[in-house]
């Protein structure tokens, strides 16, 4: 288990690596400085400035400068606003999408599974039928249709929940949380249905059953750690869609997470501040993945004997 | 879209026959094509069948709601929103289209090498695949967006270089299951070169998963590029996709509902079309089930 887990750590590392090093580099490649405004800056003034920001360094020596930084947890300066550094941002903005995406996380887990579930024990009766074409719905219907729509239903309509916002409100933390959980909660019932039914139908629930056992205990005692593989695989590229999900999500309801300073970023060509989330971004994906790959090798013990490094079914 | 599917549609004539016989049978599949094909038709023909021109403005009518001249009503500007969302599906299939195609190359030829070479070739090859996956693709196509600013063939290029990953999987392991079968042994005993058989003699025994997975990936790189349009980062006005109508509608949803609603609608109903279908396509084709 330990060396697998280190297997797999020593394959992040180098991708971590390739990422940065590829996003450095191709924001060195954009055209037009960091300082390129409207009317053209002094030559005393870029240079003053190019030096400040040691951006008149040979390239690799720019690049190992950030990478040395970075360790230490400094992503440097905005280029934009010079008053506040992109690591300030990001422990601003940070908590806002963990704890966004964790509620997501959550909204779809307990929906999904719970669904799949139900769906699965009774196959192609209305059991299953109900609960899948609700899947199916949310799947056609993305985040940002969806929350526009409980925003005009439950906000504006009804008037049941704050509409924005992020910890100001009470039940202000509802609506986006569903939005963005939704859609995957629709994947992880498909997945889950799919898993627990080809787990069903296997011999070791047959014997269960033989055994007297309730259906209750059948289903949640022995099938679900079998049938919810899939739904663990899929856990890691969710968090990622979660994470990257949640720039729309933050943009409808204004939550002051990481997606509205990188969107910030993004539109005012602030190169360390895209810089600097991108790497954080592949990062946290990187870790998630990491520990869905754990989480599933945990899971399933067969997985534990030929696994080669990085490899996931 | 699919050249080798028509090259080698008379030969695999009993297979697709059957695997119609089956879609036949499934009414939610047949709607979502049907939906499809009225879309893609409209799509077409929208310049010729557009009720109003894309750029007329109507400023003294202003945002009115559905009418018996404006089917769908206008916005602020009184320009009708039928036409913009006609002319927005144009945009919107196309990437859809387009950037698939992309993916579907890119993913079938990988696929196919990967596969047929095998060894340490696809080892090194699928590696790659892994480390991509790995990646927050979507915050990716954000970064070149801002780097190479925002145009359509980039938009095109970035979805599809995302969307091919799954496909190179999927083609691999079929590849790989192919390619110890008589049929490939003789074609290598006739000598002929590598790059023939992979693409005359495994391409085509490919096509079901191909087809199969082509017909999910639509609506994910639709949707796809109607999230990076909503965020403003997608299609560029003056032209406009469903996803940059809807950011549009989602502004002004308080007071003019419609400007959200049926852009929205129009989108949903896509993607429900190319899912159904897309199971469908599954269950009829899907070779696990065909061999029984």
């Amino acid at each position: 288990m330990l060396r697998i887990i280190s297997q797999r750590l020593l394959v992040a590392i180098p991708v971590l690596f390739l990422v940065i090093l590829v996003t450095f580099i191709l924001i060195r490649l954009a055209p037009g400085g960091p300082f390129d405004e409207e009317r053209a800056v002094p030559p005393q003034v870029l240079e003053n400035l190019n030096k400040r920001y040691k951006l008149d360094d040979p390239l690799h020596v720019q690049f190992f400068d950030y990478l040395g930084n970075l360790l230490r947890g400094d992503f440097g300066p905005s280029f934009k606003y010079p008053s506040r550094t992109v690591t300030e941002v990001i422990y601003a903005g940070l908590p806002v999408t963990l704890e966004l995406s964790c509620y997501a996380l959550l909204v779809a887990m307990v929906f999904g599974i719970g669904a799949g579930v139900i769906a699965a024990m009774r196959p192609n009766t209305p059991q299953d039928y109900v609960p899948m074409s609700v899947a199916m719905v949310g799947i056609c219907l993305p985040s940002f249709v969806l929350g526009p729509l409980l925003i005009l239903a439950f906000g504006i309509g009804l008037e049941w929940l704050p509409v924005s916002g992020w910890g100001e409100s009470p039940g202000d933390k509802i609506l986006p949380s569903i939005t963005l959980g939704a859609g995957y909660a629709a994947y992880v019932a498909r997945l889950s249905r799919g898993g627990m039914l080809e787990t069903l139908a296997q011999d070791y629930i047959r014997t269960a059953r033989a055994k007297g056992l309730s259906e209750w205990r059948v289903v949640f005692g022995h099938a679900l750690r079998g049938g919810l593989g899939p739904v663990v695989s899929y856990a890691g590229p969710a968090v990622a869609g979660l994470l990257s999900g949640s720039f729309v999500v933050e943009s409808i309801f204004q939550i002051p997470g990481l997606g509205r300073f990188y969107l910030q970023g993004a539109f005012n060509r602030d190169y360390t501040m895209i810089l600097g989330m991108t790497i954080l971004f592949a990062f946290l994906i990187i870790v998630c993945n990491l520990l869905a790959d754990i989480a599933q090798i945990w899971l399933n013990p067969r997985l534990r004997k030929n696994v080669s490094a990085g490899g996931r079914p | 879209m699919n050249t080798p599917a028509d090259t080698n549609y008379e030969k695999g004539r009993s297979l697709w026959q059957d695997a119609f016989s089956r879609l036949k049978k499934n009414p939610m599949a047949l709607l979502g094509l049907a939906v499809l094909v009225i879309m893609v038709t409209l799509a077409l023909l929208t310049p010729w069948i557009a009720p109003y021109s894309y750029e007329e403005q109507n400023l003294a009518l202003g945002a009115s709601p559905p009418s018996a001249t404006h089917w769908l009503g206008t916005d602020v500007f009184g320009r009708d929103q039928l036409t913009r969302i006609l002319y927005g599906s144009r945009i919107s299939l196309m990437v859809g289209f387009v950037a698939t195609s992309v993916a579907l190359c890119i993913g079938v030829l990988w696929g196919i090498i990967a596969g047929y070479v095998g060894g340490r070739v696809d080892a090194v090859m699928m590696r790659f695949v892994d480390i991509l996956y790995a990646l927050p693709f979507t915050i990716f196509i954000i970064l070149l967006t801002v780097v190479f600013g925002r145009s359509l063939l980039l938009l095109f290029l970035a979805i599809g270089a995302v969307e091919w990953l799954t496909m190179a999987r999927i083609v691999r392991g079929q590849v790989m299951a192919l390619k110890h079968q008589e049929f490939i042994e003789a074609a290598v005993a006739m000598g002929l070169p590598r790059w023939r058989i992979m693409l005359r003699h495994l391409a085509p025994n490919v096509i079901g998963p191909i087809i199969i997975y082509t017909t999910l990936t639509i609506p994910s790189v639709i949707l796809l590029e109607s999230f990076l349009s909503f965020l403003g980062l997608g299609i560029q006005p003056p032209q406009s996709s469903w996803g940059s109508l809807i950011s549009y509608g989602v502004e002004t949803m308080e007071e003019y509902p419609w400007l959200l609603i049926f852009p929205a609608l129009t989108l949903s109903i896509t993607l429900f079309a190319l899912n159904f279908l897309g199971d469908g396509l599954r269950d009829a084709l899907d070779p696990r089930i065909s061999k029984d």
